[in-house]
């Protein structure tokens, strides 16, 4: 089976849609909702912290950083 | 009472409270600040003893109380703030308060902004909707359709600009309303967390069908002020240009903070001085003037002269905040920081450590891990804080020879920042120390909220920084008082005979050295002889307990030059003391195992009463001060045994 595409691997300035989490707990993963990360929601890559971490992202009409741990647990699809 | 008053007192009898709940960066303490003016205070949270901003809003010749909660993101509390949110919420609903929540949004981020709204009116909270920054989202093309939001939510709902006024007076007069009269609200704060999650989950799928139903989008699908806020970043964030602008920021912060307050400081002191001079003649001489111009004025003088390093540092670190740069400095330096079991939101309390400790110790609360919270107020204080400037000041202008150039660099200058690098490299030590403890949490919250940049208000930066350096005062202030008028006490009784013929400096020093302060000194003298320290200076930095600056004032009054105006004196009689054999009685030794002992030690009543309201408990506050006055004493022992 082919690994699924993650966030991490996705390019960059491209959008890409959430389709899942892997390893993130349901506690943590209400908490993302809250911010405004979901399943389904859009987003796209924009750049790295000088250290490469953590990473900017537009995700729907707002701008979050995420640490590199996580951007390689979000799983996405082309939007 | 006439009888319409009689006829609307069963109505006043339950009070009606207007809490403000949204996300961070909504613009809520402005919209706060718009509805009460001036009308306000500060208080304590029932149960707990975080500060909250209260402010009454009169509407009618009603008084509504109107609280600004802290920022909150979900409705499973991560952060002190939050909990403290979800606390208040379900207390006032307990209380049988006529409570409505006025849940503020941004207009331009309403899909992710209304889940905490969606969330608190399922939870059967009386809510009303702010949809606010309506001005900002006009200019980025985003409609919304306020009455068909309102239908799906069944609250009312409105569109305001609390910058601009706009759509205030149709706020006030929402809030003035009747509430409904609900069922009950749930507690969320007993709910069980899998519960919460649900509620969560739902809420943040309700808010997304709320907004598809009532807000247009441009065409474009990036906004203005966030293509914006990308194009800024990809100067303040990249590889080269951004540390440098970091550093570039930090280094005029200090300068600002020191080379700029320095006048204002200076202008202070000689006000102070003539008015405390001018006090003393018109008093008439005795104990009362004694009281007065040696205790109280020079105390309570120590504190205010801090007030314009205070507010320059507030203007900028608020102008930093306000402007949406600080989220950005914690990314950027949160990588690095990552080896020492910490991260970028540390940032932020370790920056305002520099000026005083209180302010960073606060600013740890937005950390969402309570682990990593305790960390940053366990290592906030170690920062090199305006309170010890003058003390290293007059030890480094006594015992580092101006001679001494290294590299032909000014010596003295090299020695103060060498003291601020210490400060820094000592807390990344203690970082590591306490990563091997169960205080370490592997990465805590991996997402953080980068807001869109703005140009900060005058006038929301002049409130902010007026309320911190009117807390600074009042808070600061009461203690210095309190032990200014103790160490007078202490070194005025009991009382000599004075002997003819001496002058008044010779009586003074005399009538301290046999005071109970002096006597003091003199039985705790053997706890601190292993430094190299005498009783002047072992009473001197036990007085400094109270605030570090407390101990170039006490040694002052110790080598009767009190009223001396510049440190100049001091130092001199400090490197030309001699014990009755001749021998200096400091040595550069003395002075370096000092410095280190200053540059640790938790000598601050008011930061360790902060410690323990914000961690809640004096097992945390005083196991801080016990281990920094353990490892300041170890260090300033090896460092006069290695120098000597």
């Amino acid at each position: 089976m082919q690994d699924p595409m993650t966030l991490e691997k996705a390019a960059w300035d491209l959008p890409v849609r959430v389709t899942g989490f892997s390893g993130v707990g349901d506690s943590e993963r209400a908490r993302l909702a809250g911010m405004g990360l979901h399943v389904g929601e859009t987003v796209v890559k924009l750049l790295a912290a000088p250290l490469g971490d953590p990473i900017e992202c537009l995700v729907g009409q707002q701008l979050l950083a995420l640490d590199k741990s996580l951007v390689a647990r979000i799983r996405v699809e082309a939007a | 009472m006439t009888p319409a008053a009689a006829a609307t007192a069963p109505a006043r009898a339950r009070r009606r409270v207007v809490a403000l709940a949204g996300r961070p960066n909504t613009g809520k303490t402005t919209l706060f600040n718009a509805l009460t003016g001036l009308r306000q205070r500060t208080a304590n949270y029932a149960g707990c003893t975080v500060e909250k901003a209260v402010g009454t809003l009169a509407v009618d010749g009603r008084e509504i109380e109107v609280v600004d909660l802290p920022g909150t993101f979900s409705l499973l509390p991560s952060t002190e703030d939050e909990r403290v949110a979800f606390h208040f919420l379900s207390q006032a609903a307990a209380a049988g308060d006529d409570l409505l929540v006025l849940c503020v949004v941004e207009a331009s981020n309403l899909a992710n902004d209304l889940s905490l709204a969606a969330g608190l009116i399922e939870a059967g909270y009386p809510a009303a909707v702010a949809v606010n920054m309506i001005d900002e989202a006009r200019q980025n093309g985003v409609s919304v359709d306020t009455a068909a939001l309102g239908r799906t939510l069944r609250v009312p709902v409105l569109a305001v600009s609390a910058r601009h006024g706009e759509g205030l007076p149709e706020l006030r007069e929402l809030l003035a309303g009747h509430g409904r009269a609900a069922a009950a609200p749930r507690d969320l704060s007993r709910e069980a967390k899998h519960a919460l999650q649900e509620r969560q989950m739902r809420a943040v799928e309700r808010a997304h069908e709320a907004c598809a139903a009532s807000v247009r989008l441009p065409r474009r699908a990036l906004l203005p002020t966030i293509a914006r806020s990308i194009r800024l970043d990809r100067v303040f964030l990249h590889p080269v240009a951004g540390p440098l602008l970091l550093l570039a920021t930090m280094f005029a912060l200090f300068q600002a903070l020191f080379a700029g307050a320095q006048p204002l400081m200076d202008g202070l002191t000689g006000g102070l001085d003539a008015a405390a001079a001018a006090l003393r003649a018109a008093l008439p001489p005795g104990l009362f003037a004694s009281l007065v111009c040696d205790g109280v004025v020079p105390g309570v003088a120590a504190v205010f002269v801090f007030v314009p390093q205070i507010a320059i540092l507030f203007t900028l670190i608020g102008f930093l905040e306000q402007s949406g740069y600080l989220p950005r400095a914690a990314a950027l330096v949160d990588r690095a920081l990552r080896p020492f079991g910490l991260d970028g939101r540390v940032f932020i309390p370790f920056l305002s450590g520099f000026a005083c400790a209180i302010p960073g110790v606060m600013a740890a609360r937005t950390i969402p891990s309570e682990k990593r919270r305790i960390v940053a107020v366990m290592l906030t204080p170690l920062m090199t804080c305006s309170a010890r400037l003058p003390v290293y000041t007059l030890l480094i202008s006594a015992f580092v020879p101006a001679s001494f150039r290294p590299w032909g660099f000014n010596g003295q200058g090299v020695a103060m920042t060498g003291l601020y690098l210490f400060a820094v490299v000592c807390a990344l030590a203690l970082a590591l120390v306490l990563k091997n403890t169960p205080l370490y949490e592997k990465d805590p919250m991996p997402a953080a909220l980068l807001p869109p940049y703005r140009l900060p208000q005058p006038k929301e930066l002049a409130r902010y920084v007026g309320t911190r350096c009117w807390h600074f005062l009042s808070r600061a202030g009461q203690v210095i008082f309190v032990v200014s008028i103790a160490l007078w006490l202490l070194a005025a009784f009991p009382r000599r005979a004075p002997v003819a013929g001496e002058s008044a400096a010779v009586a003074a020093a005399a009538q301290v050295e046999q005071s109970a302060l002096g006597r003091a000194g003199r039985l705790i003298e053997p706890v601190f002889r292993p430094l190299g320290w005498d009783w002047r200076l072992s009473v001197a930095s036990l007085s400094a307990l109270a605030a570090r600056e407390v101990f170039v004032g006490t040694l002052g009054t110790l080598y009767a030059l009190e009223g001396s105006p510049e440190d100049g004196g001091l130092a001199a009689a400090l490197r030309d003391a001699r014990e009755p054999d001749g021998s200096p009685r400091y040595t550069l030794a003395t002075a370096l195992g000092l410095l280190m002992f200053f540059a640790v030690a938790l000598q601050c009543i008011s930061t360790i009463a902060t410690v323990r309201r914000e961690l809640g408990s004096w097992r945390w506050a005083l196991g801080q001060f016990a281990a920094y006055f353990a490892l300041a004493y170890a260090l300033a022992f090896a460092a006069y045994r290695v120098a000597s």
